[in-house]
């Protein structure tokens, strides 16, 4: 759950980032001819709005409608009384309340005089939403996705590059011969404390014993072939990154030929959701991309991996 | 873990209401709803279990890292789909005109219902409100899990108090209580803040803002233990408190109070608010029971840290004996500022126990 520091460092992600979105959505409501953009976002799929405006909905869902030439409008169910938090730390200046998000959507396009509307992945809406707008009072346009992030910004990749610095120098200060013995509850809680005063915005911790794939901690002892992942987020943007006990790293990404396909686990950071697993061979689509590796080592399994930014040129590690 | 409880009832409600296929459905945010069947912490966007008529059992996982422990639980009948659609179309080209019901239905995408709809070639239906309706009542083992993670809420708040102090940070602070609980076993904590006097309106995130002498700080604590949520809201304040904090606190512990004397089976949820919010307009507070200044006056707890009913004077309820509520009357008041103040309460045969043993008193640091 996101329940770390949710800020906006303007010296880190400068307004001018977000307003240069801000115009290439509204040349893509030209090019889709549409009146305004809508995307969604919920505590679990918050990537695309964070894009579009750094709100991330702690809790609930909410809709962010961009109107052509327009600053965006949040629609959520959260109370007003966190509006001015809401505010500080996004580019909103407009909330409205909407206890239906669906309700309130269709009747700011009838005060608007919008019969039309660009909805980001459509049919990625959950099914309550995609049926309450499909009542026929307005027309739905499918965005697809990556005509909104067509491709990632020099500002997604500092942000990115950021985590991931952070996800392996913390991890790699307590993924070490003192984990040893340790229960994995206990070296979780250490994680925890280390990424969360480092501003983690959210943090998932798994732990391999060597014989299983990294699992959330389950009361097993650190051992010297255990591997640890953390998936960070910070400030809306995701890394993760694995380190074993054993000290065992390999070349990344896997040279074409690995043996062993399904010891490679490649997944986009930069989707709807905070990872999706790719192929584990193949194109993979532009993005940041992390590559988590399992190493045999006797009867062990240890991991090893990193996040990364996949473009035309390869992928290469932040 | 798989519960045959669960399982059972749900093979009943499929008997009942003539479902042939029974889908849970869960994403990163509500896992809940494959978690009530299936209960593991998967990795992965999506998770997706099958409960055929006949009691077969398949699971589906978008995350190849879930393959081994959803596999487990579901004796390996699992299949890895990273593409979710694709896994539905396999499945269901099998079950042409089976009736299918959705527990989550609302949240899944609306591209998997599709696929759903196509690939089955009948409409599928919400078995949400069915299945929920099942998962309020709590299961013996399920009321231990509850029972565990309020245990774990009383200590995080007890690290709670024993480091929170002026100067420090809210978000330092919630690292602070965030590692102990997950040291101490926790596998997840849903936590709101605020800091602050009477210009605090409300709970969010952590924010940068140091804590001094006098604030008020109020926390909302939900350790989940082996998927099951319990929740302790109280509220602390730095330094000594004012009379008219202590005010405040005399009124929200009297709400508190009403709410846990009269919960039981039988009574309506609506009454369960309802008294609460009596006894802040006995004290000439009425205005601030309503949505401006709160929420809810309690919700549910399980498997999911804000389950139905809400407890609302709008929404009309009976009470089940092993239902798992929280009542709080959490809202602001011109007096302190936003106060939180709730224990987890376990309705029993003829009322409740707290499974919260904190202190009911308004702590100081």
């Amino acid at each position: 759950m996101k329940r770390g520091l949710i800020s906006w460092d303007r010296a880190e992600l400068p307004a001018a980032a977000f307003e240069a979105r801000l115009r290439a959505i509204e040349q893509l409501c030209v090019r889709f001819d549409v009146p305004a953009l809508a995307a969604y976002s919920d505590v679990g799929r918050s990537n695309d709005v964070r894009y579009i405006s750094n709100f991330m909905p702690y809790w609930n869902r909410a809709l962010t409608v961009v109107p052509r030439g327009e600053k965006p409008i949040l629609l959520c169910a959260l109370s007003p009384r966190v509006y001015p938090w809401i505010k500080s730390v996004t580019i909103h200046e407009t909330i409205l309340p909407s206890p239906s998000l669906a309700g309130q959507l269709l009747k700011l396009c009838t005060d608007r005089e919008w019969t039309r509307i660009g909805m980001v992945d459509h049919a990625g809406l959950p099914h309550d939403l995609y049926t309450e707008l499909g009542g026929g009072k307005i027309t739905v346009l499918d965005i697809p996705r990556d005509a909104l992030r067509p491709s990632v910004t020099d500002a997604e990749v500092a942000m990115h590059r950021h985590a991931t610095q952070l996800a392996r120098d913390l991890l790699e200060a307590e993924v070490t011969e003192t984990a040893i013995g340790l229960p994995d509850y206990q070296l979780v809680g250490r994680l925890e404390r280390r990424f969360r005063r480092a501003g983690a915005e959210d943090l998932v911790v798994l732990i391999s014993d060597g014989r299983t794939v990294p699992l959330p901690a389950a009361g097993n002892a650190v051992g010297p072939h255990s591997s640890v992942t953390v998936a960070l987020e910070y400030n809306g943007h995701w890394a993760k990154v694995s380190r074993n006990l054993d000290n065992a790293t390999v070349a990344l990404p896997p040279p074409p030929d690995t043996g062993d396909p399904e010891a490679i686990h490649r997944e986009s950071l930069s989707g709807r959701y905070p990872w999706e697993a790719l192929p584990a061979q193949g194109d993979s689509p532009n993005g940041i991309t992390a590559i988590q590796v399992m190493i045999r080592r006797g009867e062990s399994r240890l991991y090893y991996g990193d996040t990364g930014v996949q473009g035309p040129g390869g992928w290469h590690r932040l | 873990m798989l519960s045959p409880q669960r399982r059972r009832q749900y093979l009943e409600l499929m008997s009942e209401r003539g479902w042939d296929l029974l889908l849970f459905y869960g994403d990163t945010w509500r896992k809940d709803h494959f978690r009530c069947l299936v209960n593991v912490s998967f990795s992965g966007p999506q998770a997706l279990a099958v409960l055929f008529r006949t009691g077969e059992l398949r699971a589906f996982v978008t995350d190849p890292w879930d393959l081994e422990a959803v596999g487990a639980v579901v004796n390996a009948n699992v299949t890895l789909s990273p593409q979710l659609a694709a896994g539905l179309n396999a499945l269901l080209s099998q079950e042409r005109s089976a009736v299918v019901a959705i527990n989550g239905m609302e949240q899944m995408e609306a591209r998997y219902v599709r696929a759903v709809r196509d690939s089955a070639n009948t409409e599928p239906v919400s078995a949400t409100f069915e299945i929920e309706e099942i998962r309020r009542v709590k299961t013996a083992e399920e009321i231990a899990w509850v029972s565990k993670a309020a245990e774990l809420a009383d200590r995080g708040y007890e690290q709670f108090v024993r480091v929170c102090r002026p100067g420090m940070t809210e978000f330092e602070l919630v690292a602070e209580v965030e590692a102990f609980v997950k040291a101490e076993g926790a596998e997840d904590n849903f936590m709101l803040v605020a800091s602050g006097g009477t210009e605090v309106t409300g709970m969010k995130p952590p924010t940068a803002r140091r804590f001094q002498t006098g604030d008020s700080v109020t926390t909302e604590l939900t350790p989940q233990v082996n998927g099951y949520y319990a929740q302790i809201c109280r509220t602390l304040v730095i330094g000594e408190p004012s009379e008219k904090q202590l005010e405040a606190y005399a009124i929200f512990s009297e709400a508190q109070q009403a709410a846990q004397d009269l919960l039981r089976p039988g009574v309506d949820i609506a009454d369960v608010a309802r008294v609460q919010n009596d006894v802040f307009r006995k004290h000439g507070f009425g205005e601030y029971t309503g949505p401006q200044y709160t929420r809810v006056r309690g919700h549910n707890l399980g498997l999911y840290p804000d389950e139905l009913p809400h407890v609302l004077e709008n929404v009309h309820y009976t009470v089940k004996p092993g239902m798992v509520v929280i009542a709080h009357p959490n809202t602001y008041l011109p007096l302190s500022g936003y106060m939180v103040f709730g224990d987890t309460l376990l309705v029993t045969q003829t009322g409740c126990v707290s499974l919260s043993k904190t202190a009911k008193k308004l702590f100081q640091s």
